[in-house]
Order: C-alpha cells, then structure tokens, then sequence
C-alpha cells in the first residue's frame, strides 16, 4: 500500500533535486510569442519551435503560444507544423524576448507543393510523450472518404493501435479498450456521443476543426477520466484579417462556413454549418407516391451540427475564447395506419475559456463548460402515447497553469471539478382516455474532481521524463470513489535518431456507458459509479523505439504496449437497462487485458508523403460467475468483437502537380469475432403461434469473420478561379469493390411448394460496394 | 436494450436492402463446432386438460438432420400429491392447438393455483432432465372494450383495450393474446409485459385500430410464472440476434435443469366476443 505513494514522494523529491539545475544553467533568456497560419493569421497549436543544435524547442499549446528557454547569444531556430512550410530563423537574445512566427501552408496552387515535416519528425522523435498521434484537418480533406464525407474520427482509425467498430462506423477502439473508454474533448469540454447517423459519421466538422490529437498511452496528467484514450479536438478561431467563407456540396450533405475579424487585432469568430440532405429527397418521393395506399413511406432522417468559436484580446495579457457546439440527429416516421414515431438525438456543447499570461514563462487558462447530450423518442399509436428519454449534462471549471521553470523544467498543474446530472431514464406511457398514465423517471448527479501536476523534466541532452501524478476523487449520493493515478513518460537518445521511450499511466473512469449491443448507439445511456457500480480502472505500460531514417525524411516507431483492466462492465444476458430504478443489479464486472506490438513509418516531407502501420494485438476479457449468474461466457475467457490479430494500413499522398493531389488509403485487418449459434431446437409454443426455429450459441465471440480489406482512392482538383479557392474532390470508396464481411446470420432454406424447412445456410451480409462520391469545396 | 438495437436496425433497412439488391449477400461455408445434443421439451400443463409433451433434442445449426422425437426415453409427471404419472410415447396433433406432441397421459389433470408439478426424463444414453413449475394464481380480466374510428364505413375499424388489475405485493408476469375466430391460429396480437412499472395498478394494454366490425376476438391474458416469463424472453433475444448485427446473442433460459425447455402450468382468463 505504501508503494502507491512512491511517485508522489519522487515527484516532490524530484522538484528539490530539480530545482538546483537551475543554477548550472549558464545565462537564458526566454524567447515567447504566437505561431500562426500565413493565410489565414490563425493561431497553430501544436506547433513547434526548436533549436536543434541545442536539441531545446518548445510546442505552441492551445492558443498557438509558445515561450522556450535559450541561452543568451545568437541561435538558429527552426519553426514547424504540419500542412505548412518549415521557417528557418536566426535571431540574437540578450534579453527576454516575444516574437511570433506566420507560417505560409505549404499546399497551395501556386508554389511548388512540398510538405515540409522534417522538423516535425524530429522533434516528434525528441519529444517525451509517445503512444500520440497529430493529425490536422488539412491532411484529413486530403484522403478519400465514405460518401465523399470527410471524418476526422475515420482517418484516426487508420493508425497503428486504433481499430473501428464496424464497417464505415466513426467509432475508436484504441488499444483494446471498448468505445466508451475514450474521452472526447472539444476546446476543453466533453462530448459524450461523438457520432451521427448511428455512428456512420462523426459530430466534428472538418471545416471547423484546426487539428485532433489522439493519445493512446502514457496520458499526460492534465487528461483522465477514461481508460484507453483522449481524443483532444482544437476548433478554429477564424481568420482574424477579412471576412472569408467556405463551404462544400457533398454527395449527402453540404457545409458552409463564415469567418472573420471581430475587431481587428483584437480578435475573431468562425460559424460553421453542415446538414444532410436524404429528407429532402425521401420527402419528394412520399409525396409522389401519396396517392397509393399501399406505400409505405420511407423514414424521414437528417442530421445537422453547427459550430461557434470566437476569440478576443482583453489586453496584452488576457484573451477569452467561446467555443460552441450544437448538433441534432432527427429520425422520423408516420403510417397511414396511426403509427408515428419521432427520435432525435444530439450533443450541445458550450465554453469558455480564459487565457492570462503572468509572464513569458508563466500562463494559466480556465476554462468553464457545459456539455450535454440527449436523446429523446416519442410515439403515438392510435390513442396511446409513449415516450422515452434519457440525457446527461455536464457543468465544469477548470484551471491548467503551464509554469516554465528554466530549461530543464516545465511544471503544469491544475484542477477540474464536474457536476454530472445523470437522467438515466424518462419514460411515460399514456392513453387517450386517461385511464393509462405511467411515468418512470430514473435520475442521479455526480460531483467529479481532480488535481494534477507534472513536470517535463530535461534531466541532459539525452535524457527526458514527463512525469506527474493526478488525484481524482466521485461522489454520487453518499458514495465516494477517489484514486491516484501516477504518469511517466521517459525519453532517452541513443543517437541524434534514435530514441528509447517508455511510459506507463494508470487511469480511473467513474462514468459508464449502459449498452449491451458491442456498438455506439444513440440510446446507450451514461451511468455514475455508485455503491454497488464500482470506478473502472487500468494500468498501461509501453516502450518503443523511434529511428529517424532517410536523412529526417522518415520516422518509423516500434511501440510495444500491454494494458489491464479491471471493473470492466458489462451486462448479464437480458438484462432490463432501462427506466430501471435497479439498474446496479443488471451490472456484471470483470477483467480485461490487450498487448500488441505497432509499428509505424511515416513521411511527411516531400511530394509524396504518407505512413504505414502494422499491428499485432491481443484483447481478452473475462467476467467470472457473479451475482447470481454464470458470468458472461460460463466465465471462460474471450475476446471482445474488437479484437483483431493484424491491422495493416498503407496511407499515400502524392502531389502530382500544383493541381492535382492523388491519395489513396488500404487497410486490412483480420475478421472480427463473432458469435454464431451451434445447434438449434424447434419452438413450438402455446395456442396459436407458428412454430420457430431457436438457435443455441456456444462460447462468445468464439467465431472469426473473414478478412477485411479495402481500397480507398481519392483525386483533389485545383481550380484557378479569380477569387478565392475551388477544388473538385473525387472519393472512390472500396476502389476494388470487395465484399467485406458485416455480420453472418444463418437462414432456413424453404420447399417453395410445401414452405417446409430443407435446410440451413449461411449468409454473409456486405454493407458498402464500390461508392464513388464527388464534391465540390470552395472559400472566398 | 434491444429495442435500440432495433432502432439502428431500423436505420440501416436501406442499406440491408441495397445489399440484397446489389449481391452483397452470398453463402458462404461455416465450420461450426458440434456437442453433444441435448433433451428438448416443451409442456404446457393446464388444468382439466389431459397433460401432452414433446420431447426431441438439438440438432446441429446447419445439419439437415430433421428434429426427431425420441421414443426411448421414460417420461414421469409428478402431481402435487406425490404421484407419478408416466407418460405414453404415442406422438399426435394435439386438436386444440395444432401442436405436435411425442408423449401423452391418460389422466385429466386437476390443478390449482399455487400446486407444484415434478417433471423427471431420462433417456438411454444417460442423459436426465428434471423440472418444477407451480401454477400461477389466475388475474381477471376486469374489462375488454373497443371503439371504432370516425372513418367511412367500409374503413371503420376499432382498437380493443384491456384492464386488469396487478396484485401489489408480488413481481408478476402476463402474456396478451388476441386470436381471430379460432385459438388455434396466428394471434393478432401477442406480446409478454411485466409489472415493473405498473404494480399494484389497473393496467391497461391495448392494440391499434385494427378489426372489423363483426370481428369475433379471443381475448386471453396469461398470469406467468418468472421462469417461463424469462425462457419466452431469451427465446425471443435468441431468435432475433441471428441476423441483427447489433444485437448480444442471448442463452436460452429454460425452466428445466439437465437440457433444455419449458415446463410451465398456465392459468389464463379468456374472454370471446363480437365487435359490433
């Protein structure tokens, strides 16, 4: 028990010993300032600033700020990000200094495209923190996509470690971990259901995000709350100088966006809109067949999002940034026989964040937020009504300080506290004349909080280690959870391209998603640790060797990972998960375990860039004989629908001219397990009703699909217009039109005579063939 | 939960339609693993009623082996007082329902709310199922009611509702039939509620606008037991997540120990009568 204080006790002890490095240092200065898009004079978070020959640099954060410690003299500096032109610089300090840098995008139509990412690469090898993956929205638009929809979410599944729930689904899988163990972050707030159209597409507007960073492991301390990832997602600000808009028609939807300066030099906003378009079709069509009693209607369904972010300086030292979601799916359906059923469902995001900078070296931002997501059915049948609901809301404040010591030290720290509003479950049922009234309603709060602090710790040239500890602690009613969760990432260099990393992190997560189906659903339903509901947990440890090859034109990065679980939740089998007031009954707890290996080369310089991952992973889950049950499985190991041996994706982007960009994606993977029956018995019942066949499922998931691979193409026209910018976006999904496996049902074979049962088959469904889709983007 | 598997379900019939459309549906060879074949049984007790049994057992999913029954083995009921009732191997059709049944009494039973039954088979290659079941009390049906709708009268067409009043001290079961005309055919109507939200109520259940006037409708409300209640419910879960993606295949909870099945005494109301 005492060993679990012993990274606190290091961590202190390690800011004493830390502190006098200072001293050796010879004189420095601080060099700070902002790093922004040439074009659009937004603000580039994850930018960075480097002095190689001092192997020192620093990573612009959220507001593209960045302040690194230089010894004083003349240094060499080179500023990087990815999508823009690498800027070298030589500047002299004799004091402490602001300066800022504007980086042209390296893709446009008239200069020679060159992806610059050399510098990236090299500071991505120098960097502490592994098991993270960049990715912006501009690299994103360039690959092929579903139905010409570009998704951020998707082009994530395409690394290393990070599988997807199904064919053309948004959902993440990250290291083995199941889809509600990612925590979602917008501008610092979470989202609780990332996914329109039942997961098809993600709720994060390309044209209005700037760039998602994706951690897998080794957590930084600032970051908890689930177990296997953080998707942290940066909006932008908008373009400070002029008015532009941009927008696109797509296959299935279209998107417009509104941008420009509030006031000049003081600040700016960004309004971006997408919706689909199926009803608008489906609509015509009902109306032209509404003559014919026999058609039946087809169900109305769109989904539309908006996004709001602005920004503005209070003065040289505060700026406020406002960041706003809202986005609806809506799902809808009337009979001619009185049967009419409505369901909509849907995120609202809002915050507000305050950035103040003390010094050069010391900046702190707080942020106060509020998330909610919804979900709501009605029905009407004739004289009776009935209607479900069920949401969470979320109120949260937090506060991260970045405070930069010297050069040897950087310290963050921080709280958060969130009030969780849990409404589990609204139900009534009506009829017409009154003499049917039910009304369940199952709700419960929340308080969740945090501490953190850690220290990015440049023990020499060689050695690295970001390490801290985060402190968590949740109430609901008169339950109390709380747990400590100690983070360590370490780099050491063997060569100027070689580094050594490893890592581990402990995470604790109290909120759980109530589903049974394996898959996101808009129903699923947020559910707090209570009583009898204990806090998930797990432990990830990693290692990985990083080699920067071909003069810095490559980087490839073998990680080896292996992660524990334990309180994994699930539910025994026909378990009552809603408007059940004793719904810590229909819980099932167990353990779960995922190793892997991944590997990864990417290059991001040059005409052609792009990346290949392989992955080797394991995922098991066991959950023994408990609360009056078998368990899940007679309590034998298996492994979940998301475990996959092997995972190859190959990602090329190749700039073919100033006008032409050429992209292609191929993933494979192995089939996903699945659970098929292995005997069957007749099912005669009581009076009246037909017999059935009932079928007999052996072991879970105890059954492999086939493989699954694909082919993605994509080609970017550039026009040339007077103003502004034009491209044509041609998207070639499953190029070779494979029929890949969605899900395998068994069917009874019928004597077309008689109607009598001959025989059984089995019957793999296919969900997409070839999709070409075409779509038109523009900004002026 | 199903239900919201369902709903997906729902979303994605265009897309399962475009897959049977674009021949995005093919056989494909499966190598399942084989156990061994359990008893199946299925027996419906009903007082007055001479008791009727089939006893097959499990085929492989994909055999083309035909569900046979299974003359050798030796069937015992046992009533409330202690006796055993062997029952006959003598396969027939059972008029009444127009279910087969492998095995037969010679006796009517009698049975009364709260009797327990013993059920013991055991066959030659050692296998031995066993079973329990107590009849439930029986609720009345305090109210059938129907209204037509204001439509023309070649398309008038009435809802039925159904009141009951839930006994408040216990967890019950129902099952709500509807049948046309004749018992022995499909029901209109037939779904299994609980009383979690409606105990110690008058519970209302109901259909749409639905019959013709001159309609003759068979009302039946069954009071189950839990065991029966939760084996109707996994059979259902079963059945449906063959071919629903998104469903968690679901174990058959039979009320029988040593295979597989149910074992169940009914107790029902029933109610005919002329929408006019």
């Amino acid at each position: 028990m005492r060993l679990r204080f012993l990274p606190l006790v290091l961590f202190i002890g390690s800011l004493l010993v830390g502190a006098p490095l200072a001293g050796w240092a010879q004189v420095r200065f601080t060099l700070s300032g902002y790093i922004r898009a040439a074009d659009s004079k937004e603000v580039l978070p994850g930018a960075t600033v480097a002095a190689p020959a001092l192997g020192l640099g620093a990573t612009t954060d959220s507001t593209g700020f960045y302040s690194v410690a230089l010894p004083a003299g003349t240094q060499n500096l080179v500023v990087s990000f990815i999508g823009y032109q690498t800027l070298t610089r030589t500047i002299t300090l004799t004091k402490n200094q602001r300066l800022s840098f504007s980086l042209p995008a390296s893709t446009n139509e008239l200069g020679e495209v060159v992806v610059q990412g050399s510098a990236t690469l090299e500071q991505k090898l120098r960097a502490p923190q592994m098991s993270v993956e960049h990715l912006t929205a501009t690299e994103a638009k360039l690959l092929p996509a579903l139905f010409g929809e570009v998704d951020i979410l998707k082009t994530l599944q395409l690394k290393p470690g990070v599988q997807n729930g199904g064919e053309g689904t948004s959902g993440l899988f990250v290291r083995g971990g199941s889809a509600d163990q990612n925590l979602f972050l917008l501008d610092d707030a979470v989202v609780y259901n990332p996914s329109h159209l039942f997961g098809l597409f993600s709720v994060f507007n390309s044209d209005a995000v700037q760039s998602v960073d994706l951690y897998k492991g080794g957590f930084p301390a600032q970051f908890g709350g689930r177990l296997s990832s953080v998707v942290d997602v940066r909006t932008r600000e908008g373009n400070p100088e002029k008015i532009g808009v941009s927008g696109g028609i797509g296959l299935i939807s279209s998107r417009l966006t509104v941008e420009g300066p509030i006031k000049k030099g003081k600040g700016s906003f960004l309004v971006s809109g997408r919706r689909t378009y199926f009803d608008v079709f489906t609509r015509q069509i009902n109306k032209l067949n509404d003559s014919d009693p026999d058609y039946n209607p087809i169900p109305d369904y769109y989904f539309y999002d908006f996004n709001l972010k602005a920004n503005y300086k209070l003065g040289d030292r505060d700026q406020v940034f406002l960041t706003g979601y809202l986005g609806r799916d809506i799902f809808g359906f009337n009979s001619t026989n009185g049967f009419n059923f409505d369901f909509s469902w849907g995120n609202t995001v809002g915050a507000l964040r305050w950035n103040h900078v003390f010094s050069p070296k010391f900046f702190v931002n707080t942020t106060v937020s509020t998330t909610g997501y919804k979900y709501q059915i009605g029905n009407k049948l004739d004289q009776f009504g009935f209607g479900i609901s069920s949401d969470i809301k979320d109120q949260a404040i937090r506060t991260d300080f970045d405070y930069l010591l010297n050069d040897h030290h950087t310290f963050k720290f921080g709280a958060t506290v969130t009030n969780h509003q849990f409404g589990v479950g609204r139900l009534n049922a009506n009829s017409g004349d009154g003499t049917l009234n039910i009304n369940s309603d199952v709700a419960y709060t929340g308080q969740e909080a945090a501490v953190y602090a850690s220290d990015n710790f440049r023990v020499n040239k060689d050695l690295q280690l970001d390490y801290g500890l985060r402190l968590t602690g949740f109430q609901s009613g008169s339950d109390h959870y709380g747990g400590i969760e100690p983070r360590l990432a370490a780099r050491y260099s063997l060569t100027d391209k070689t580094s050594l990393k490893l890592s581990y992190a402990q995470m604790y997560q109290y909120v759980h998603l109530v589903t049974n189906s394996g898959a996101t659903l808009p129903t699923d339903i947020w559910y707090p640790s209570r009583l009898n509901v204990k806090p998930q947990r797990s432990q990830q440890v990693a290692t990985g060797v990083s080699f920067l090859l071909g003069k810095g034109k490559f980087l490839l990065t073998d990680e080896v990972y292996y992660k524990w679980a334990s309180n994994q939740v699930d539910f025994r089998d026909g378990a009552q998960l809603f408007a059940n007031s004793d719904l810590d009954a229909e819980f099932l707890f167990g353990k779960g375990w995922s190793y892997g290996n991944e590997i990864y080369l990417e290059k991001k310089e040059g005409r052609t860039t792009g990346w290949i991952g392989y992955t080797l992973a394991w995922t098991k889950r066991k959950f023994p004989p408990q609360r009056g049950t078998t368990g899940i499985n007679n309590g034998a190991t298996f492994y979940p629908t998301y475990d996959r041996r092997h995972n190859l994706t190959v990602v090329v982007l190749h700039q073919l001219s100033t006008r032409f960009n050429l992209t292609s994606s191929f993933v494979f993977s192995s089939g996903n397990p699945t659970t098929l029956p292995q005997s069957r018995f007749i099912y005669q019942d009581t009076y009246g009703s037909d017999y059935s066949v009932v079928p007999i499922y052996p072991e879970r998931n105890s059954y492999r699909l086939a493989s699954y691979h694909r082919l993605d193409l994509g080609i970017v026209y550039k026009f040339r217009p007077r103003h502004g910018e034009r491209d044509l976006t041609l998207s070639i999904y499953n190029a070779y039109n494979h029929r890949n496996p969605y899900f395998v049902y068994f069917d009874q074979i019928k004597d077309e005579e008689t109607n009598l049962i001959t025989g059984y088959r089995a019957r793999q469904v296919s969900l997409f063939p070839v999709i070409p889709a075409l779509t038109y983007n523009f900004k002026f | 939960m199903m239900f919201s598997t369902r709903l997906r379900l729902l979303a994605l019939v265009p897309a399962v339609f475009a897959a049977a459309s674009c021949g995005l549906q093919k056989d494909i060879d499966v190598e399942l693993p084989v156990g061994p074949a359990q008893i199946v049984v299925e027996c419906y007790l009903e007082d007055g009623v001479i008791p009727r049994l089939t006893v097959t057992e499990t085929a492989p999913y994909l055999s083309t082996t035909e569900e046979i029954s299974l003359p050798d083995v030796a069937v015992v009921l046992t009533l409330p007082n202690g006796t055993r009732d062997t029952l006959q191997y003598a396969p027939g059709q059972d008029r009444r329902t127009r279910k087969i049944y492998t095995h037969i009494s010679k006796r009517r039973l009698s049975a009364r709310p709260g009797d327990t039954f013993q059920l013991d088979i055991t066959d030659k290659q050692g296998r031995h199922l066993t079973g329990t079941a107590t009849m439930p009390t029986a609720i009345p049906i305090q109210a059938v009611e129907w209204e037509f709708n204001d439509k023309p009268e070649d398309q008038r067409q009435a809802y039925l509702i159904t009141r009951f009043q839930d006994p408040a001290n216990t967890a019950d079961f129902y099952r709500f039939q509807i049948h046309k005309s004749r018992i022995n055919t499909d029901p209109e109507s037939d779904y299994s509620v609980d009383d979690r939200l409606t105990n110690g109520q008058l519970v209302t259940l109901g259909t749409s606008y639905r019959f013709n006037p001159q309609d003759t409708l068979i009302v039946t409300l069954y009071h189950l037991d839990q065991p029966y209640y939760q084996f109707m419910q996994s059979a259902d879960d079963a059945r449906d997540a063959n071919g629903n993606p998104f469903a968690q295949p679901s174990a058959v909870k039979s009320t029988v120990q040593g295979g597989v099945g149910v074992f169940t005494v009914l107790n029902y109301q029933r109610k005919t009568l002329i929408l006019k």
